[in-house]
């Protein structure tokens, strides 16, 4: 093989990326991938799209519906141009190396063919067959031909082999004889076929411990016990009791109701060692929530340890307690027992008096844990990539997102236990990851698509078609369609109505298609079902035919109409007239909309030379963008300068002069040093900086990573005696001094934190303790290391550490804030006297050394840089992304991104995953050569505004401003299209395309017209 | 605060309040945010649950959309109820 220069190698190779598991860590890396021009292959071995989340109710701290979140994400991962999905399949073989992969896929067979299955169900009616419902959890029944959950992506049926009478025993197909689209195909066999990729992600999740293991909790026996996962599914209005939660053994919705924690965590004995991290939180959130449900409920968590290490995590427990009334109870649960008569539940605890309490509930939760999925090392073996002991996915804590294997990164829990935002991260990190790998060969896989001009229809006379589909009987078995076209052929404006089988499906598309050119049409009704899921896919088929995209509207008949009155036919029909008609009405006064594009400066300003600042920067320069990194210090390196190791020793300083000179040999980076942001001006892909040194430039991206500082005590004595120190002053003395055998250490948690006025977790503390802990005991055994603390926050596999720390003789004592230690000099020492609880007595400790474990506070100007780019802080003065769940490093103005301590106090690993998490962000938008505006956007017109601000004020994206005739102007490339400027307009300057006053109106009037004609 | 002795009376109607006949059911128009309500709406008829179908939705892509003039429209021309959902 002749030897070719490394940038020719680079554009060798394969623009496309293999994401294995498609929940919403894959579902994430897939649209940052195919949003920076890179094909993506997005493989899930179910047969829809979803995982873990799509299974939860609603998500902590908003209570927003965990569906109503996902299920846009499910849908735009299912239509994006460059996404291909590959369902009910599995990877058997990877060859090749990082560039070059050879993907051998196994689809199994579906017997529904995707092309024809209108996701009617109807096949599920008939269907004799009835098999557990896992994504239930096993809670009811589904039927053998089954659509996951109702929400699924692609809604393409699938048979279920193994329970398909048909195809066990040669008998029944019911569902082919009920299918009107012919798409029940039991000729269907398994493929396998290969992908060639340029990179691979996993992201295949995990599965949740099984209690059954620990019998005397009663799962499995006890019909009242139920996992944590089960209780989801209770919640959900599209769960198995319809979200009324009622009680597995009567039906009864219960009223007390106790949720057990650590179920399979924190337990190497008959369980996993290590903590979950997620399950603190959901035990709170669904005791709030079992709480909104019913106010009678009683809820107890029974909990060793609250981690709520995140961002605003402490103040959602702190909600839990004092407005829902949960009551916590800090106890380890042994036994679970069952009334036989009325099948509640009996716990025994012990209290902090170290008394027996019994008490009864109608139903006990367990907070069961995450671990790897049972075929864990199988699916590394596969990949070739090495596990830890457990089967988790190898990764080190300076590159959190790689595996073993060059080219192939990983995101979410198979990476180690998480919740849903730092699974988004990772998964944006391990695009970003991807991007910079082949950043020459983006848009060597994707497809343009060509399309005809567009029509121009100006000066026409509305000529409307109207569609009516009938979905099967979906539609027609409970509406009369011909009698819906027929009241549409009276409207005005209606030149041609029609009914169809099924209009999503090719023929129907053809039809509509034909008809147009046939028939003139300059604008298009279709009567079916709902905008949210097939508005994009009618757009495109009139588009095709040279008809503006927005010369459409959708009358939903079937989920909001056939399907919620199937006992009232006639009634059915009227409304299903009214609603075409009143679209209708709202069709004709349609007009084309353009939508405008705007250039993208491939740049990027990231603010903040620490860690996060500079692993972002090294990202977007490999990705082949501009960097412009600015640091108000004389050098780069942020707080990371005075650390040492991480917990798992690894060699920061060493990590940091690395990442530093790379920083500065690039030639993609720009490094302003000893300066800051004068001003800002501009807009997504179009930003114009100025700096204090009167350097200016011009960037399409800002990311703020101005980080953090940290907490310099002022309780304790801090400052009167060299031997109190904080944990990061403990960690610089180590490296010179030799702990004595004599020495005697006390170590006090949360110094500053956890109580006003910076009432929230700084969540390195407690892992800080446990390293310097570590590291005297393991240099001088002898020595006394006492720990007091208020819950030891050692999460996910921290909880290792944790269990070192005391195997060598780390001793750990519980305090409670109402007493907080007491300090009393003493010599060259001191008496640290405190409430010793587990003892039941006071008790008090010598100490040489006493070492303040001190937290993290936002940094200086934070409140500064929050004006200049009107960002919004939270209550602690961190800045606040645009979701907490979802866009964890997005702010919702666009174009601007979040990552580090800026954004909350996290890790070292945690900031590199959010930094790379930016940084993809950032890559996908700075990919692109124009932005195009969404058509549905505001609209202003300058001539009737007043300039009054109400828009100004009331617009969440700032796209109204202020112009240099000092008039208010919009910017629509800012426009989310929300309409709340025009609302509040009392000129209506503001008129949103194609939900303009008139149109509105035009509808309220449609829909009122019968009920005037009656009087 | 009230002083004493004074007191509020509750304006009388000019319309007098009129019998509901037997079977009559009101009609709604609902203004749904395209990304929550009208989401659920969609979800109820996912899940076949039944409601009265005298109530129609007309979608907006969020309820911040909403202007006095549509809920004013609405009552004039003659709607019973108008809900914002959003």
């Amino acid at each position: 093989m002749t030897r070719i220069s490394p940038g020719q190698e680079k554009k060798d190779r394969v623009g496309s990326v293999l994401v294995v598991g498609a929940g919403i860590g894959g579902m994430q890396a897939a649209l940052d991938l195919a949003g920076s021009g890179l094909m993506v292959h997005l493989i899930n071995d179910e047969p829809s799209i979803g995982g873990t989340m799509s299974r939860l109710d609603k998500t902590f701290p908003t209570g927003d519906c965990a569906m109503c979140m996902i299920s846009p994400r499910m849908v735009e991962s299912s239509r994006h141009p460059n996404i291909k999905m590959h369902t009910l399949a599995k990877i058997v073989k990877v060859t090749g190396e990082e560039g070059n992969f050879t993907a051998t896929i196994l689809e199994k067979a579906r017997y529904v063919d995707a092309d024809r299955c209108t996701g009617c169900a109807a096949c599920e009616g008939e269907c004799p067959s009835k098999v557990p419902n896992i994504f239930n959890q096993g809670l009811d029944k589904r039927k053998a031909i089954y659509a996951l959950f109702p929400q699924a992506v692609p809604n393409t049926r699938a048979i279920d082999s193994a329970h398909c009478l048909f195809l066990t025993k040669g008998v029944c197909r019911k569902c082919e004889k009920i299918c009107d689209a012919n798409a029940i195909n039991f000729d269907d066999t398994d493929k396998e076929y290969d992908l060639k990729v340029g990179s691979i992600i996993l992201t295949p999740g995990a599965k949740t411990y099984d209690p059954d293991i620990r019998h005397e909790l009663g799962y499995g026996r006890l019909k009242n016990v139920v996992t944590s996962l089960q209780f989801e599914r209770l919640l959900s209005a599209s769960g198995p009791c319809s979200g009324t939660l009622e009680r597995p053994s009567d039906g009864r919705h219960p009223k007390r109701l106790a949720w057990v924690q650590c179920v399979g965590s924190r337990n190497a004995h008959n369980a996993n060692p290590w903590c979950s991290s997620v399950c603190c939180m959901y035990a709170a959130k669904q005791s709030i929530i079992a709480k909104e449900h019913d106010p009678e409920v009683d809820a107890t968590v029974y909990y060793m340890e609250l981690r709520a290490f995140g961002k605003d995590f402490d103040k959602y427990i702190d909600k839990a307690k004092n407005d829902s009334g949960v009551r916590y109870v800090r106890a380890m649960i042994s036994e679970i027992i069952e009334d036989p008569e009325t099948k509640n539940l009996l716990i025994h605890s012990v209290d902090e008096e170290g008394r027996l309490i019994h008490e009864e509930y109608d139903m006990v939760i367990l907070s069961v844990g995450f671990e790897p999925r049972p075929d864990a090392q199988e699916f590394a073996g596969i990949f070739g990539i090495e596990t830890d002991t457990y089967g988790f996915a190898k990764t080190s804590k300076l590159e959190p997102v790689a595996t073993s294997r060059p080219g192939i990164y990983v995101a979410g829990i198979y990476q180690g236990p998480k919740d849903i935002p730092e699974t988004v991260i990772q998964a944006s990190g391990s695009a970003a990851k991807a991007m910079e790998l082949l950043s020459e060969s983006r848009g060597s896989e994707i497809e343009e698509v060509v399309l005809v001009d567009e029509r121009d229809i100006t000066g026409e006379e509305p000529r409307i078609g109207v569609i009516v589909c009938h979905c099967g009987v979906n539609i027609a078995g409970t509406v009369d369609v011909k009698r819906v076209a027929e009241a549409a052929a009276t409207q005005p404006g209606v030149t041609h109505t029609e009914t169809i089988i099924y209009a999503c499906a090719p023929d129907g598309q053809q039809k509509i298609r034909d008809l147009i050119k046939e028939k003139g049409l300059n604008r298009v009704v279709v009567a079916s079902c709902t905008p949210r899921t097939h508005a994009p896919l009618f757009q495109d088929t009139i588009r095709e035919v040279g008809l503006n995209r927005f010369l459409f509207e959708l009358a939903d008949i079937r989920e909001q109409c056939s399907w919620c009155h199937m006992a009232d036919k006639e009634k059915a029909t009227t409304k299903a007239i009214q609603i075409v008609n009143m679209n209708v009405a709202k069709t004709r006064l349609l007009d084309p909309v353009t939508s405008k594009s705007v250039g993208v400066t491939h740049a990027a300003l990231v603010i903040g030379g620490g860690i996060a600042g500079m692993t972002a920067s090294l990202s977007l320069a490999e990705q082949g963008y501009g960097v412009h990194l600015v640091e108000r210090e004389a050098s780069l390196g942020g707080l990371l300068k005075n650390v040492r190791h991480t917990l798992d020793g690894d060699d920061v300083q060493a990590f940091l002069a690395e990442t530093r000179t790379r920083v500065e040999q690039s030639d993609k980076i720009t490094v302003h040093l000893g300066t800051t942001i004068e001003n800002t001006e501009g807009f997504v892909g179009n930003f114009q900086t100025m700096l204090t040194d009167a350097t200016h430039f011009e960037h399409g991206a800002i990311l703020l990573a101005s980080g953090g500082t940290e907490y310099v005590p002022d309780q304790y004595g801090y400052g009167q005696s060299g031997n109190i120190m904080t944990q990061r002053e403990l960690e610089a003395w180590l490296a010179v001094n030799q702990p004595s055998a004599r020495d005697r250490f006390v170590m006090i948690q949360c110094v500053g934190s956890r109580e006003e006025p910076a009432n929230y977790c700084s969540r390195i503390c407690c892992q800080d303790a446990l390293k310097n802990s570590i590291a005297i005991k393991q240099r001088m055994p002898d020595a006394q290391v006492v720990v007091l603390y208020r819950d030891l926050r050692a999460y996910g596999m921290k909880e290792e550490y944790y269990k070192k720390a005391r195997d060598l003789g780390v001793l750990f004592f519980l305090y409670t804030p109402d007493r907080k230690p007491e300090i009393v000099p003493e010599g060259d020492g001191f008496k640290v006297r405190f409430d010793g609880k587990i003892m039941g007595r006071e008790m008090e400790v010598d100490a040489d050394y006493l070492i303040l474990s001190t937290g993290l506070r936002p940094q200086d100007d934070a409140q500064k840089l929050s004006q200049t780019y009107k960002l919004t802080r939270n209550n602690d003065g961190y800045f606040m992304e645009a979701h907490v769940k979802l866009r964890p490093v997005d702010f919702a103005s666009e174009g601007m991104f979040l990552a580090g301590l800026a954004h909350a106090p996290k890790n070292l690993e945690e900031t590199i995953s959010q930094s790379l998490a930016a940084a993809g962000r950032v890559g996908a938008l700075l990919s692109r050569d124009s932005l195009t505006v969404s058509g549905i956007i505001a609209k202003h017109n300058r001539d009737i505004c007043m300039s009054c601000l109400a828009c100004f004020r009331a617009c969440p994206f700032g796209s109204p401003f202020i112009d240099e005739d000092g008039r208010v102007s919009h910017n629509e490339v800012k426009c989310a299209g929300c309409g709340i400027c025009a609302g509040v307009c009392p000129a209506k300057a503001f008129q949103v395309n194609c939900f303009r006053d008139d149109q509105i109106l035009a509808m309220i009037d449609s829909v009122t017209t019968p009920y005037q004609s009656q009087e | 605060m009230i002083p004493d002795g004074e007191k509020i009376h509750e304006q009388q109607s000019p319309e007098k309040p009129q019998e509901t006949p037997a079977g009559w059911q009101a009609n709604i128009i609902a203004f749904a945010c395209h990304y929550c309500a009208f989401a659920a709406a969609d979800l109820a008829g996912v899940m076949r649950l039944s409601y009265s179908p005298n109530s129609k939705v007309v979608r907006l892509p969020c309820t911040g959309k909403l202007d006095h003039i549509y809920v004013l429209r609405a009552f004039e021309r003659g709607i019973d109820g108008v809900f914002v959902a959003g």
